[in-house]
């Protein structure tokens, strides 16, 4: 059975989609594996403790996939976002109620940024109600109920504040030293569990919120040591593990960030082996065989020609996209002559070697045009073998197209021939540099040389270093 | 692999071919002149040594990517052979010219560096193959258009580094960056010789020093393109 890493489903979900992902993982239906995990939390809580682990480490099914422009670009309008905002004025508990107010809001907005915030058929207190008014209206109907936590949390806060004040009412003594370190460290940690739960958004004020939880932890965790009235060494111990907790919860969100990085970059290095493979393989095998078809068939014929222009392609795909290395712009003109010779291979029976030379700069179209009018000439005129060498120092480029054909007499052009005398001749004394038209290799064929002076004061790619 | 021994004349020159793909050993043998004799064939690093090294060939046309043996390739073969060379002296007559797909610049300078005399690539005719082989074994070098670009490049002839002294390793004379120039033009060797008004022998000794300092010279280009096929 092949390993597929397990991931938490993104729609099928009650809470997290952990049953679901579980249930896609093993290969089971959802159901058994929802009321296995239900039993298990019954039975001791169990359940709830693999739940809550897997919550934390598995990732959102196509998590190394997201289109977070899309996700943004659809926001939805907020409708919780006036609800919570009313609700907040309300807290009767000072700071550290106002706080998860703010995160509530912002929680709401989170939520129905990814697209539902269906209300939850448990969830009967008022906030949560009016928070979430617009949802049995989503046209995402299909897609399973989630438990709006935020206003959950509010409406037992406001719950838990209401049956203080009438059990003060009723003359019930309330020990606020330590129902107020409670409370802060409530909101702590449920600063905390917020942000774990919000993991997927882009980060947003990361560092005070996540100094607000730590804050928050600690001072719940001070006020309880400070107020005891008898310090013993249980409270003691009771502190300092609640402080390490705090912190730990706190720090949370890091590791699990460096945890989802970690499972992103093991199928990414597994993605580029396998293409590094396959990038052989086709090495190994097409590029040979396609040599072999060049070899063995007639020099100019159309098979040939076919074979080189794959040869050519796929050189190219490999030696780009094999190693992930970026196009090789700094060889701008050396590739612009390339290009036009696999166009001219493709229209004529001709085979250019092209070869370049020096240090890789920019050049002045002038040269560059008139050399792919040579190109065309050689490629029209002569055929078979072109060899097209570009040279290139600090103050000048020259270019050198020479083929092997009939050859071509500079002074007995016909008036036709508007090419050479225009194109290139004429092209290469406006732009300051010159052409020379000489007989080819062993007299046979023609040689059109092409050289430009450079200003130096154009820019100078130092792509390649030099440590001598 | 097979090692029959075909083409008796005394004058042909015995060749190798060495390259993991069938049916181009079946086509380069069908390509290759008369004056040519395949001798053995082998597909691998293992096969090539062991046929090599029995054979003991004039020529071996070598594949630059060979699988087998520690994964060096066909420098890998230019390696043990050089080391069997020691015990056995007839090795040490055995030259080789480099056929490759690639025209990647360290694949062409890791089988230079390890002592081909030449690089080809294959889609080189049959009869450009057999001219070449031809030179090789009369212990010339064979420089592609591309490789002498490569060189001109690699020993800064592009920057207008030349050498002060013949005996410089790591920079061209001003002679030979005009032969490699002219070769990089597609000029043969009497073309060459014939536009610079020197002999053929001439143009064939700059053409072997130059083949030399490749192999020699501590050029940072060189070294680092061999440093990265742990060459050194």
């Amino acid at each position: 059975m092949t390993a597929t890493p397990m991931t938490r489903s993104g729609d099928d979900r009650v809470i997290a989609g952990v049953c679901a992902g579980l249930a896609a993982h093993v290969g089971l239906p959802v159901l058994p594996v929802r009321v296995a995990m239900a039993v298990f939390a019954l039975l001791g809580g169990a359940g709830l403790l693999f739940y809550a682990w897997l919550w934390v480490l598995v990732p959102v099914a196509g998590d190394d996939q997201v289109a977070p422009m899309r996700r943004v670009l659809t926001r939805p309008a907020l409708p919780a976002a006036a609800a919570t905002a009313v609700s907040a004025p309300v807290s009767p508990l000072g700071v550290a109620k106002a706080e998860p107010a703010v995160a509530a809001q912002e929680f709401a907005d989170a939520r129905s940024a990814r697209g539902a915030v269906p209300p939850a058929a448990a969830a009967p207190t008022q906030t949560s109600r009016g928070g979430t008014p617009a949802a049995p209206t989503s046209p995402l109907v299909g897609r399973a109920m989630r438990w709006p936590i935020a206003e959950l949390l509010l409406g037992a806060c406001l719950l838990v504040a209401g049956l203080g004040l009438v059990l003060v009412q009723l003359g019930v003594q309330i020990r606020l030293d330590v129902v107020l370190p409670a409370m802060a460290v409530l909101a702590g940690v449920g600063l905390t569990w917020w942000q774990i739960a919000d993991r997927n958004r882009p980060d947003r004020a990361l560092l005070p919120r996540v100094l607000g939880a730590l804050a928050l932890v600690a001072v719940g965790v001070l006020m309880f040591f400070v107020t005891a009235r008898q310090p013993s060494a249980l409270t003691v111990v009771g502190a300092a593990v609640a402080v390490l907790a705090g912190v730990a919860l706190a720090l949370a969100p890091w590791a699990l960030r460096i945890n989802r990085e970690l499972i992103a970059e093991r199928s990414a290095r597994a993605r580029e082996a396998e293409r590094a493979e396959i990038a052989a393989h086709l090495h190994d095998s097409v590029l040979q065989t396609l040599a072999a078809i060049q070899q063995r068939s007639e020099p100019g014929s159309d098979i040939a020609r076919l074979a080189r222009g794959q040869e050519r392609d796929l050189r190219e795909w490999l030696f780009r996209t094999a190693d992930g290395a970026a196009p090789l712009d700094q060889e701008a003109l050396e590739a612009e002559l390339r290009a036009h010779a696999a166009a001219l291979e493709a229209a004529h029976p001709v085979r250019f070697e092209v070869v370049s030379v020096g240090a890789r700069r920019a050049v002045p179209e002038a040269i560059a045009a008139a050399a792919r009018e040579a190109m065309l000439n050689a490629a029209q005129h002569a055929g078979g073998e072109v060899t097209v060498y570009v040279e290139t120092t600090p103050d000048s480029v020259s270019i050198d197209v020479t083929d092997r054909g009939a050859g071509l007499d500079p002074a007995q052009l016909p008036e036709g021939r508007m090419g050479v005398r225009e194109s290139i001749v004429g092209r290469m004394q406006r732009a300051g540099g010159q052409a020379r038209i000489l007989p080819g290799p062993g007299g046979t064929g023609t040689a059109v040389r092409l050289t430009l002076p450079l200003s130096s004061q154009e820019p100078m790619d130092e792509e390649r270093g030099r440590d001598e | 692999m097979s090692d029959d021994v075909t083409g008796g004349q005394p004058q042909s020159i015995r060749v190798v071919i060495v390259d993991d793909h069938q049916i181009f050993r079946t086509g380069l043998r069908a390509e290759l002149g008369s004056q040519l004799a395949v001798v053995g064939e082998a597909a691998t690093v293992d096969e090539a040594t062991e046929v090599i090294s029995r054979a003991v060939p004039d020529v071996v046309l070598l594949d630059v990517h060979l699988p087998g043996g520690e994964g060096g390739g066909g420098a890998e073969v230019l390696r043990r052979i050089a080391a069997q060379a020691r015990s056995l002296p007839a090795l040490a007559s055995v030259r080789f010219l480099a056929l490759s797909v690639s025209d990647a610049a360290d694949d062409v300078v890791s089988v230079i560096r390890a002592g081909a005399r030449g690089y080809l690539t294959k889609a080189s005719s049959g009869a450009e193959v057999t001219a070449a082989v031809a030179r090789v074994q009369g212990g010339d070098a064979v420089f592609s258009p591309r490789l002498a670009g490569f060189v001109l490049d690699a020993f800064g002839a592009g920057l207008g580094e030349t050498a002060a002294t013949d005996d410089e390793l790591d920079r061209l004379s001003a002679r030979e960056q005009e032969v490699m120039r002219m070769i990089a033009r597609g000029y043969a060797y009497k073309d060459v010789a014939a536009e610079l008004f020197l002999s053929v022998k001439t143009v064939e000794t700059h053409v072997s020093n130059v083949l030399r300092k490749l192999q020699l010279s501590n050029r940072h280009e060189l070294t680092a393109w061999a440093l990265s096929r742990r060459l050194l």
